[in-house]
Parts: C-alpha cells; sequence; structure tokens
C-alpha cells in the first residue's frame, strides 16, 4: 500500500514537468514585426525582416548608420535565397535567436517582385502556422527594404507606421486572406495599396522620412500589370463597396466656390443583368455626408440650395467613377471591381461560357449609376453675410 | 455480461455525438469542400440517412438479441465459425479505425501546436489517460461525455459568435452552383463519419432504457448533423473559396478572430474543445475493442486487457504512415475507394440483420412443418 502511495506521488512530480518540451522564451526569440520581400538583381528573393528589439537603448539598424530618432527600438536583417524559405535559412544563420512570426504584421513586396508574380511566394506564408492572415500586404515603390528601414518618429517601427496606415482605410487595405481571396477570385485580379517614401526634408535624415499610401497596384494572375492613383482608387474602393473615409469637394453650377462633403456612410450594391449577349451591371449607391466647409455665399440651411448640393454630389461621385470605369474597363483590362463575381452569383449558368474571354467582355459591361446621395449636417459655421 | 455498469440512453446519444463529431470537426470543411466548393453545407444532410440507418439496424438487431453485443449475436445467428471469422473482422477492423485516430490525434497536436515534442509522448500520453477511463468501465465513460458535451457545446458556439463580424454571406452564393451532383459526392466523404453511428451495437445491451434508445441514437444523428450544418456554413461564410488552403478550416478560422484587438488568437479554446472531444471519441472506440475482443476470446472480465491492447494500439498508431502523403493517400481510398467505417457500421450489421431475419423464418417453417 505504501508503496503504491509512493508510486502515486512520483508519478504526480512528473505531471508537473509537462509543457516545458515546447517552451519558448521571450528572451530566445526574435519577433518579427515587419517583412520585406525584394529580388536582387541576380533574380534571388531578397528577405528583410524588422525585428523588435526588447533592449529598450534605443540600437541602431544595421543600415540606419545615420538615423537620428533614438526611440526606434527595431533591428533589421538580411537573408537571401531562391525561394523564401531558402532565404529564412540564410537569415536563420545570422541570428541569435528563434524566429517569431506571429507579429509579422505588415509585409511589404517590392515592384520588380511584384511584376515577376507573387503567387508562390504567398504559399510559405499561408502553409507556415505562424504568420496571420490578417497581416497587411502592400507593394512598395521601390525598394521594400528601404521602406521598412525608415525610422518614423511618430510610431515605433516603420511596420507599425504602415499597419496604422491601413487601418486608417483612407485608401486601400489588403490582408493576406483578402490577397489570397482575390487571387482565387473569379476574375484573377487584385489590387493592393501601394507606399512610397515621402520627399526627404531639409534639414532631416534620410531615414526619417515617412512612408505613405498613395497609389494602388493593379495584379493580374498574381503579376502586376500597372498602377492607379489615389483618386481612381476611391472610385474602385466605391465600387468594392469598401469605402470608409472620403471628403468630397464640388463646386455646384451658379456657386462661386467649393464645399467639401465627408462622407458618413456610404453603401454600394452592384446588380448584374444579362441580357443575350449584352452584359448590363447598375450601380447603386446610397451615400450620407456632412458639409464640413463652404466657401460660396450658399445658404445650405435653404431646401432649394441642399437639393442642388446633394445632386452636384451624386453627380460628382458619378463622374469619378466614370472616369475610374475608363481606365479600368478600357486600359488595364483588369476587373478589380468585382463584377465577376456578381455575374457569377446572380447567373451560374450563363457564367461559364462568359468566364473563359471574361478579359475581354468585362471591357464590354455597359454600367449605369444610380445614386442617392444626401446631405444631413450643414453645420453652421461661417454663415456668408 | 462481461460490462457490469449501465448508461443512459442520453449519455449514450452524447457519447456518440462525441465519437462522430470530434475529428469531424476540423478537417471535414476542408475534405468535403475539394468537391463540394461552396455548397459544403448541403452534404451533411445528404449524408445524415446513413446515420439513421445505422442506428436503425443496431437497434432492430438489438431487439433480436437484447443481452448481447455484436461480437456475440454474430456467432449466434451464423454459427460459431462464421460468427468468430466476423468478429475477428470486425475487431481488426476496429483496430485500424482506432489507430488511425490516434494517429491523426497525434499529427495534428504535433504540426499545429507542439512541433518539437516527440509524437509518442502525444500518443503516448493521451492511451495512457484513455486507458484509465476504459479501465473504468461504460459507466465512467458515458459519463466522462456527459460532462465534457456542454463545454464542448457551448465554447463551440462562443467560437461561431465571435467569428460573426468577419462573415459575408455573399460567399456561399451561388448555392448549388453545378447542381447537386457537388454536394452529393461531397457527401461520400462524410459518410465515413456517419457510419461510424454503427458502433452503438456495443453499447445498446447496457442502456438502463433501452426503449429510448432509438429516440436519442436519431437525435444524436441529427445534433451530429446541425452541427456539420454550422461549421461548414461558417466556415464559407468566413473563408468562401480559400477554404482549400487550410487543413482544419474551423481552427484557422479561429485564429483568424480579432475583436477589439486583444480577443485574438483563440486557437487555444479551439484545440481545448478538440482534445476534450477527441479524448471521449478515442474512449469510446478503445471501449469497443477491449469489450469487443473480451467477448471474442470468451473472456470473464475486460479489464486486463486494456494496456496490453493500448500498447498495440500506440505502436500501430505510431507506425501507421510514413508522411502526410501516405496517410493523405490512405484517407483518399477510405473515403472514396475501400469505406471500412461503412463496412464495420453498416455492411456487417445489415449482413447479420438479413441472415437473422432469414434464419427466423427457417426457424419458423421447420416448426411449421414438424406440426
Amino acid at each position: 500500500m505504501k508503496r503504491s502511495i509512493a508510486i502515486c506521488f512520483i508519478c504526480m512530480a512528473i505531471m508537473l514537468l509537462t509543457g516545458c518540451w515546447d517552451r519558448r522564451e521571450t528572451n530566445d526569440l526574435a519577433i518579427i514585426t515587419g517583412v520585406a520581400l525584394d529580388k536582387t538583381e541576380e533574380g534571388l528573393i531578397e528577405l528583410t525582416v524588422e525585428i523588435h528589439s526588447p533592449g529598450g537603448s534605443g540600437n541602431r539598424s544595421e543600415m540606419g548608420g545615420d538615423s537620428g530618432g533614438g526611440k526606434n527600438k527595431t533591428i533589421l536583417q538580411t537573408g537571401k535565397g531562391v525561394s523564401l524559405a531558402d532565404a529564412m535559412e540564410d537569415l536563420d544563420e545570422k541570428l541569435s535567436r528563434q524566429m517569431l512570426w506571429s507579429h509579422a504584421e505588415a509585409i511589404v513586396i517590392s515592384k520588380a517582385f511584384a511584376e515577376t508574380g507573387i503567387r508562390d511566394e504567398l504559399d510559405f506564408f499561408v502553409r507556415h502556422p505562424e504568420p496571420r492572415l490578417r497581416s497587411y500586404i502592400f507593394i512598395s515603390d521601390g525598394k521594400a527594404k528601404e521602406i521598412i528601414a525608415l525610422r518614423p518618429s511618430l510610431e515605433r517601427s516603420s511596420s507599425e507606421v504602415l499597419i496604422k496606415l491601413a487601418e486608417s482605410e483612407v485608401l486601400m487595405k489588403v490582408t493576406l486572406f483578402d490577397l489570397m481571396e482575390m487571387l482565387k477570385g473569379e476574375s484573377g485580379t487584385s489590387v493592393l495599396p501601394m507606399v512610397a517614401k515621402s520627399p526627404r526634408e531639409q534639414g532631416k535624415a534620410v531615414l526619417e522620412t515617412v512612408s505613405y499610401i498613395n497609389r494602388s497596384a493593379v495584379l493580374k494572375q498574381g503579376k502586376m500589370i500597372g498602377s492607379i492613383n489615389d483618386q481612381l482608387t476611391r472610385g474602385v474602393l466605391w465600387f468594392r463597396n469598401e469605402i470608409k473615409e472620403s471628403i468630397v469637394t464640388v463646386k455646384p453650377e451658379e456657386a462661386d466656390g467649393y464645399i467639401s462633403m465627408d462622407i458618413l456612410k456610404g453603401r454600394t450594391v452592384l446588380i448584374p443583368e444579362m441580357d443575350g449577349h449584352r452584359l448590363k451591371m447598375t450601380v447603386k449607391i446610397e451615400m450620407i455626408d456632412d458639409v464640413i466647409q463652404n466657401q460660396t455665399d450658399w445658404n445650405l440651411k435653404e431646401l432649394e440650395k441642399l437639393q442642388m448640393l446633394e445632386a452636384a454630389l451624386a453627380q460628382k461621385i458619378e463622374q469619378r467613377l466614370t472616369d475610374t470605369l475608363e481606365i479600368v474597363q478600357k486600359e488595364l483590362k483588369a476587373d478589380i471591381v468585382g463584377f465577376a463575381d456578381e455575374f457569377r452569383r446572380k447567373y451560374p449558368e450563363k457564367w461559364k461560357k462568359e468566364k473563359a474571354d471574361w478579359e475581354e467582355r468585362f471591357a464590354t459591361v455597359e454600367v449605369t449609376f444610380d445614386i442617392e446621395a444626401e446631405v444631413l449636417r450643414t453645420g453652421r459655421g461661417s454663415a456668408p453675410q | 455480461m462481461i460490462e457490469k455498469g449501465k448508461i443512459s440512453a442520453l449519455q449514450m446519444g452524447i457519447l456518440m455525438y462525441h465519437a462522430i463529431l470530434a475529428t469531424g470537426i476540423l478537417f471535414i470543411p476542408a475534405s468535403v469542400y475539394d468537391a463540394a466548393k461552396q455548397d459544403i453545407w448541403l452534404s451533411p444532410i445528404w449524408a445524415s440517412p446513413v446515420g439513421f440507418l445505422c442506428i436503425f439496424i443496431a437497434y432492430k438487431l438489438n431487439k433480436l438479441y437484447p443481452e448481447d453485443t455484436i461480437i456475440q449475436y454474430s456467432q449466434r445467428i451464423l454459427g460459431t465459425f462464421l460468427g468468430k471469422t466476423l468478429g475477428l473482422i470486425l475487431l481488426l477492423m476496429l483496430v485500424t479505425s482506432l489507430s488511425v485516430m490516434f494517429w491523426q490525434y497525434g499529427e495534428f497536436v504535433v504540426s499545429e501546436f507542439l512541433p518539437h515534442t516527440p509524437k509518442f509522448v502525444i500518443i503516448g500520453m493521451m492511451i495512457l489517460l484513455c486507458a484509465s477511463a476504459v479501465h473504468g468501465g461504460l459507466e465512467v465513460v458515458g459519463r466522462l461525455a456527459g460532462m465534457v458535451f456542454p463545454i464542448f457545446f457551448l465554447l463551440f458556439l462562443v467560437i461561431i459568435v465571435l467569428l460573426l463580424p468577419d462573415i459575408e454571406i455573399k460567399r456561399m452564393l451561388p448555392i448549388m452552383e453545378n447542381g447537386m451532383m457537388p454536394s452529393l459526392k461531397g457527401s461520400l466523404v462524410l459518410y465515413t463519419w456517419f457510419a461510424q453511428f454503427g458502433i452503438v451495437y456495443f453499447f445498446l445491451p447496457f442502456l438502463t432504457n433501452r426503449e429510448k434508445a432509438m429516440k436519442f441514437g436519431m437525435l444524436s444523428v441529427l445534433v451530429v448533423m446541425l452541427t456539420l450544418v454550422l461549421t461548414n456554413i461558417v466556415v464559407i461564410w468566413i473563408f468562401g473559396n480559400v477554404t482549400e488552403n487550410f487543413n482544419a478550416p474551423f481552427m484557422s478560422a479561429s485564429r483568424y478572430i480579432s475583436i477589439a484587438e486583444f480577443l485574438s488568437h483563440l486557437e487555444s479554446l479551439v484545440m481545448a474543445i478538440w482534445i476534450a472531444g477527441t479524448f471521449i471519441k478515442l474512449c469510446a472506440f478503445y471501449y469497443t475493442v477491449v469489450l469487443g475482443t473480451a467477448e471474442w476470446l470468451n473472456l470473464s472480465d475486460y479489464r486486463p486487457l486494456v494496456l496490453p491492447l493500448g500498447l498495440v494500439i500506440g505502436v500501430f498508431s505510431l507506425k501507421a504512415f510514413l508522411n502526410s502523403s501516405e496517410a493523405a493517400e490512405h484517407f483518399e481510398i477510405v473515403s472514396k475507394g475501400f469505406m471500412d467505417t461503412l463496412v464495420y457500421g453498416l455492411a456487417i450489421p445489415m449482413l447479420l440483420l438479413l441472415a437473422a431475419y432469414i434464419r427466423k423464418l427457417i426457424v419458423r417453417h421447420k416448426g411449421e412443418s414438424e406440426k
């Protein structure tokens, strides 16, 4: 009896040891906060990671020798290889700690890389159990490494700047998951935000400039084919029902100045229609705005003036969407506005025939707009005398 | 009867719920997606009749031989030699099936959570745990199932609710894009899961309220079906056409949860549900193997068999497959070609029931002719 009790106790002691096998202490880890992907001239993949440095003493980056910020707590490390995993191996050799990918929430891919195709390398991020589906993806105008090497003065690290930029939803916001969905979508096109460095200001260190999103990259079958500017991006956002923030400035007819409005709520519904061989799409938009600036001498409390303003607003949006469509349909021939999926959902049978030469057919879709703009509050401001 | 313990029909239903769903909740969406695409939520509905049929047949057999499990009445129906042979085949299939389940458990834990822990530790611990539960008998297993169920279900619902902000119903459209066939093809894979309901033939003789067995058995199938429909529909709402990229979409979905920045990384919750459920599932199958073997050998007690069989199963499960593609091939075969669960869950009992009816006819015929 005594012996069995003793054995019991020994066994219980073993229980206490569980969980230590796969332990990973924070001071054994290199926490990766941002990733940059470049292609070298020899065609190798250059993987740069931004690692959070817990030291807190404000370390310099490997390449940022002349930075002046001082409170940035990140370091950079680069590896090269024929594939992403191979580059990671190279990177591993240079790091004293084990890499932790679960906090890599900003992934920057250089334009040159995107032009050769990103589909194969995304596989790594999907397969690896650690990177998260909510990581944000960006395309950089120049080298991706340069974006991630910036030393922002407002945020702790450049990856954080990128995350905040994406979350503000002023322009495109694309997560790893969104990108996967777009790559698998019916049209095979995807659209990603593009980041650029703001020009260096006088008297500031090279790396102290900030990155910002100003364009959107358009990809076909995972390969970048072109880009669109911020105005057109907003148009695309309208089509995709992703518009969150936008300030629209209009100049109504008969008015002597501009009136700016901030969007409170915007909703887009795409209604496809197949009539024989003709493809039609009705874009139905409902929007609610607030007036934030009034340069004119209009008194917006007059209902008649308000209605004119609403009409001008609707017209302005329609103009913008038509411009967007012009570029997207005729020039890029890339269905980044999501028409393909709408047609497929409504006409699954007929769609199968259209799918084969959608690129050509997309350009022939006749689009009509049905925009309902409503101005909710006009504010008082400096009322015209 | 070797088993002295009794369970209620409700406990049996819950036990079966776990025995089917524990592994299914993770792997079903991905394996069905290959065939059914965005219609995966329809497939469980098409597949559920198999479950109902299994319960029905086991129930009918139990009516004829109320005190026996399948190992015993197969001998009564087919004679000692044929009955024993059939029993052996059945047991071998159950042992293989159980080993594969242990392998799946070990593989999943190692690949998703503890990559550096040796597999034999993970599988070995689970076998020891299950062995102690099985050693306690059917009552212990039944009550465990009853205890785990509310937690399992509650956490499952919590995950579903937390996923709601990310859903987009558009992703499931168009429904039945290519007609009924894709979802029916997807349901083929699910037959293997629903056919596992057949193993109730090991539990039916030990029920306290046998008249309710049918009712709770059917209810269990229904709840399993509804849970699967709910899982699949949420997965498709969240992931749409990306579903096929994940091994365990429900797990990936829980990883995807992020509410107000701090409520994220909830996969450990799913893992907790999953391990609890899988534990019950493994116990249920382990118990049937142990009890069946003891009855097949005409032993007076099944308890001495628990550990030796555990060792056999452990070795089997560690050596089951060399790598993931070999495993994938195995699952491809058992889900599309030779469906072992359909054989032991449905085909064998059906054969026995048929033989039993024919035998009855002959006996009656003989009796009449002797008069």
